[in-house]
């Protein structure tokens, strides 16, 4: 019960010890890690009451389903993050403890205001990490965007809080049923942006390109990954549980994010470097989890979120590594890169293929799930929209995997002599991190009721859609 | 024997054949033969469990059908017969091991496609088939080939789940002989689900304008998995497409709307898409200059036949697409397979550059010659038989039109049929090729095999015509009418064994008359007549060299599908390259104008709402 704010309270502690400590910090960052994955397994259920005010006044943290689901995702992309790329952390062990506890804390916590603190501490250490390797401009420039889109955050806060008097979720999620859906228009769109901001929705990502185009191998999957993860999450939490919205604002939202998933894909396939065909798939991921979230689908939204963020932590790890060791990540130059790396060449088209939703991978369970909630609602336009993104998706994904396993020129045959001669060198860390993540995902595609079921307990996944099922313990009221 | 242990089977055996491959390529690809060998053989005693469903993994169901079985035998024994050319590729692939894993994953995807039982199941092995076989194109000599193949059958791939999942949501079930059911009495439904639905068809056969990834990936993938390519993955669009007329009720559905000499529009559409591909195939093959994609462009010609036999659903038509599949894929596999042993030995399929193989290799050379013959459509082999079948029902349901397109394909194929035979067979070795050595018996086997069966349904079809008779009395169409060896037709019969024995005499009497009269006398290849100017640049007169020139020249200006398909690539292209400068600037105040913009529209929405 009292476990969940450990989660927490541990890497918050440590982060203050590593201060101290500074030589130790990396290993109190592993020891949190794992803390928090231990600690995982035997958490139970239910809400803690901080402070000893009751809810609705006081803060709770609160576990159900759904934000079991976030912390074992988050805690484990986390740690396998670190785990994978510990040389490359350097000095910002303490900054990395802060923002598993700014992670965790924004999960956990079901107070909007707790939320926004939280949100708050998170991002002050994404523009931290951001600024790693000299990389200020595009930092500042996340800064700016950033600060903006917490201040329009707070600013819906301070209006929902006018109209409903209390800050707690689940007693905000009742009253506004109440309401006509006009009357939040506006403090919705404005926690709306405060949100897509971090969780990389157009037009409020144009950050993205200049701090993950220039992130190596431990920033660029933990804003990619956990970062990810924890922001879409809390925006399915806040947009399917609380701001349930009707049609008018609805059709808004949607269209942003159903354009952020289109164009994000376009822009995708005009680039030419790894990590920026990666980012804008990354934000273009995001619209079509962002749309889900606001149709309701909860289950699918989860389920394609999961599948990003773990393909994302691959593919970005690997080419983190591969940006650091060669100073390039054009794809004309690294061709054949793959033939000394056989190892780190299958988990990257592993996770590739698993994010175009092919067949005997996970993607492919998320995007039938994806595809079965959205016709069961009897919408139409937005799958024909995301099947013909896909299939940029896939020429762009199948460009770079097929240029990156194969040399040559066109017309020539793909021999070993046309062989891009820069070296990369992987850790074992890396190796093994990849291949396990990897395999885990073929897995899950071939048998995914198998882990699913142990997370949920029982019921096959298939249509399950029910969001009281998810969204089980109300806040402890 | 049941059909899902197969099927777990060849996968374990893919992974065994990719571990064993990294130890030593060699046993690896002896190990792909084996395997295919067995499937072979697994799949025709399947022959016996006709009826019989399975299911896999909860989700993926089969069931044996004469459709089924009669798809899996074409496609086993396309990949048997390739998979003993393997072990002489094995040195030249940049990554065997993943060659031989992703041959043997994609054999798999084929053989759960034919024998799934729901839509489902049929989406799950196309993608599996489809990004298995991508990663081998590559190997060869283009990797815009891999993604323009994988793009292509993308477009289909999209069309099948958009099709399953409106299913599913009308009507509950995917199950593929209940599923479409309730489309017989919804034409407006029905028209949007068919179109959807013949799309991947459409897109795997290579039909007109989606013909452009043909040529390309045949032409430059790597030589042994061209017949693959050729002979067995495009028939997955055949399956798609039968399904289309023998499952789904398209005649039924359509029988209010227009018709066009009595077919009904959209099928009608969808037959001039098939025509065109004939004539585009046609004479792009005639025009090209190498000997690979020419056959690529004849598998979009033959492919267009097999469409339009196919849609015409009746009891000739429907009989000459299938058995045309049939015929095609012996034909353009066994092709295949002799230019590869060609290019194996001269490394190049550029016609202009070879000649004279026939000394060198007369037993491909046979080959050669009776796959073409059957491509063509010339008695006494397969092809002639299939022709025959679609022609007639052409002809007697009076589609003029296309019966225009399918004569001229036919006559035209013999100008293309003509061009690698003599250019690259007849004639006199070209200097560099001297030295040829002859391929060894392990290239010879599978290719007489193929010859063999082109040469055998083209004067025994009666065997072939019995299962196909099966598969349309299983989805409701008169069989076609077998006496004897003859077929019988509405305009008249066809007797294959008779026409084969006329045939043979006449070959034996033209043998006898060769031997009897006087040789010819050699001249040298590069001895060009001038009339007293000196010639420096023999090798443009030799007759291998823009072998049909005048004719070329009638269309030489063409417009290409190709040079649109880049357009829009790069249209995208530009549109990404747009969006990048708008909403990703450098800048951070491009960005808080675009926030300032959407708050005001919102402010003002909700004002005016």
């Amino acid at each position: 019960m009292n476990l969940q704010i450990l989660l927490i309270a541990i890497p918050l502690l440590l982060a203050f010890l590593s201060l101290l400590l500074k030589k130790q910090s990396n290993n109190l960052l592993l020891v949190a890690g794992v803390m928090n994955v231990a600690f995982l397994t035997i958490i139970q259920k239910g809400t803690t009451v901080i402070g000893g005010f009751q809810p609705p006044f006081g803060i709770t943290l609160v576990v159900d389903n759904y934000s079991f689901m976030a912390l074992v995702v988050l805690n484990i992309l986390f740690l396998t993050t670190i785990l994978m790329s510990r040389n490359s952390i350097e000095e910002y062990g303490s900054v990395l403890l802060v923002a598993m506890a700014g992670l965790n804390g924004m999960i956990l916590t079901g107070d909007i205001f707790n939320l926004f603190v939280f949100l708050e501490i998170t991002s002050i250490t994404a523009y931290i990490l951001a600024s790693k390797n000299n990389n200020y401009k595009n930092a500042f420039h996340y800064l700016v965007i950033g600060t903006l889109g917490s201040g329009l955050f707070l600013f819906g806060i301070a209006l929902l809080y006018g109209m409903f008097g209390t800050l707690n979720m689940h007693d905000l999620s009742i009253r506004i049923a109440d309401v006509d859906s006009a009357v939040i228009v506006l403090p919705t769109f404005m926690i709306f942006i405060g949100l897509a901001v971090e969780s990389k929705l157009m037009p409020f990502s144009s950050w993205v390109k200049g701090v993950l185009g220039n992130a190596d191998d431990i920033v660029a999957p933990l804003i990619a990954g956990s970062y990810a993860a924890t922001s879409l999450f809390v925006f399915g939490r806040l947009f399917s549980q609380v701001l349930v919205i009707d049609s008018s604002l609805k059709i808004l939202l949607l269209t942003i994010t159903v354009v952020t998933l289109v164009l994000g894909e376009f822009a995708a396939f005009s680039k030419s470097k790894i990590k920026e065909i990666l980012l804008f798939s990354s934000i273009g991921q995001a619209g079509l989890v962002a749309t889900l979230f606001v149709s309701g689908l909860v289950l699918p939204a989860v389920l394609q979120l999961i599948n990003n963020v773990f393909s994302k932590v691959v593919l970005f790890t690997i080419t983190g590594k591969i940006a650091k060791d060669t100073d390039t990540d054009e794809i004309a130059e690294l061709r054949g890169i793959f033939a000394d790396h056989k190892i780190i060449g299958v988990s990257f088209t592993i996770a590739s293929l698993s994010l175009l939703g092919l067949p005997l991978f996970f993607g492919f369970y998320s995007k039938i799930n994806v595809m079965f909630g959205l016709f069961s609602l009897n919408i139409y336009l937005i799958p024909a929209l995301i099947l013909f993104s896909t299939i940029i998706e896939g020429a762009y994904f199948i460009r770079m995997l097929l240029n990156l396993w194969n040399t040559g020129e066109e017309g020539e045959k793909s021999k070993l002599e046309y062989k891009t001669d820069k070296i990369v060198s992987f850790s074992k860390y890396k190796k093994i991190g990849v291949l396990v993540i990897s395999i885990v995902i073929v897995l899950m595609g071939i048998f995914p009721s198998l882990l699913l079921d142990n997370l949920y307990g029982d019921k096959t996944l298939l249509n399950e859609n029910n969001p009281e099922y998810i969204f089980e313990i109300k806040g402890g009221m | 024997m049941d059909l899902s242990l197969m099927a777990i089977l060849l996968l374990i055996g893919s992974f065994i054949t990719y571990f064993v491959s990294r130890s030593n390529k060699k046993v690896g690809s002896y190990l792909t033969i084996l395997i295919t060998l067995f499937a072979l053989m697994y799949v025709y005693i399947l022959k016996n469990n006709i009826g019989l469903t399975y299911e896999l993994f909860g989700v993926i169901t089969f069931k044996v059908t004469y459709l089924g079985w009669y798809f899996s035998i074409i496609m086993a024994t396309v990949y048997f017969s390739a998979a003993f050319f393997n072990p002489f590729w094995m040195e030249k692939f940049l990554y065997p091991s993943q060659y031989n894993l992703m041959y043997l994953l994609s054999f798999l995807g084929t053989i759960g496609l034919f024998f799934s039982n729901d839509l489902l199941t049929i989406f799950i092995f196309w993608e599996i088939t489809v990004w298995t076989s991508t990663f081998i194109i590559p190997l060869g000599k283009s990797r815009k080939a891999g993604v323009m193949y994988f793009v292509i059958s993308s477009i289909g791939s999209m069309g099948l789940l958009f099709t399953l999942m409106l299913m599913y949501n009308k009507v509950g079930t995917l199950e593929i002989s209940k599923v479409f059911n309730m489309l017989a009495n919804e034409p407006k439904l029905a028209s949007i689900v068919f179109v959807m639905f013949i799309l991947s068809g459409l897109t795997k056969m290579g039909i007109f304008p989606f013909h452009i990834w043909l040529p390309q990936a045949h032409g430059n993938a790597p030589n042994t998995f061209s017949p693959v390519l050729s002979g067995g993955l495009v028939k997955m669009g055949g399956f798609i497409t039968f399904l289309s007329v023998g499952v789904f009720p398209a005649y039924e559905a359509f029988k209010d709307g227009l018709h066009i000499a009595g077919i009904p529009i959209l099928i009608y559409i969808m037959m001039l898409l098939g025509a065109v591909s004939i004539i585009v195939g046609t004479l792009m093959a005639i025009k090209s200059e190498d000997a690979k994609k020419l056959l690529a462009y004849s598998s979009v010609a033959n492919g267009g036949y097999i469409l339009i036999g196919i849609l015409l659903a009746d009891q000739l038509g429907l009989a000459g697409g299938m058995m045309h599949m049939l015929n095609h894929a012996f034909a353009s596999a066994a092709s295949f397979l002799a230019i590869a042993v060609v290019a194996y030995k001269t490394n190049t399929t550029k016609i202009s550059e070879l000649g004279g193989m026939i000394h060198k290799m007369p037993v491909t050379y046979t080959v050669f010659l009776i796959s073409i013959i059957s491509l063509a459509g010339i008695p006494p082999m397969g092809g002639f038989v299939s022709k025959w079948l679609i022609i007639q029902a052409l002809a007697d349901k009076g589609l003029l039109l296309i019966a225009f397109a399918a004569f001229f394909g036919s006559i035209g194929s013999f100008l293309y049929v003509f061009r690698p035979l003599s250019a690259v067979f007849l004639g006199q070795v070209a200097e560099r090729n001297e030295n040829l050595t002859p391929p060894s018996n392990m290239m010879r086997v599978p290719m007489i095999f193929l010859a063999g069966l082109v040469l055998y349904f083209g004067v025994l079809p009666r065997g072939v015509l019995e299962i196909i008779g099966k598969i349309q009395a299983s989805v409701g169409i008169t069989p076609v009418e077998l006496n004897g060896q003859a077929i019988m037709a509405v305009n008249g019969n066809l007797d294959a064994l008779k026409v084969f024995v006329i045939f043979g005499f006449g070959f034996v009497l033209a043998l006898l008359l060769f031997l009897a009269f006087k040789k010819p006398r050699k001249v040298d290849l590069m001895d060009t007549y001038t009339s007293a100017e000196f010639i420096y640049t023999k090798e443009l007169y030799h007759y291998a060299h823009d072998f049909y020139a005048p004719f070329e020249r009638l269309y030489g200006n063409h417009p290409s599908v190709e040079k649109w398909a880049d357009q829009i690539s790069y249209k995208v292209k530009e549109v990404g390259d747009l969006v990048n400068k708008v909403f990703f600037n450098f800048n951070p105040s491009l960005s808080i104008l675009w926030i300032t913009v959407l708050i005001v529209i919102i402010y003002l929405g909700g004002v005016i709402i």
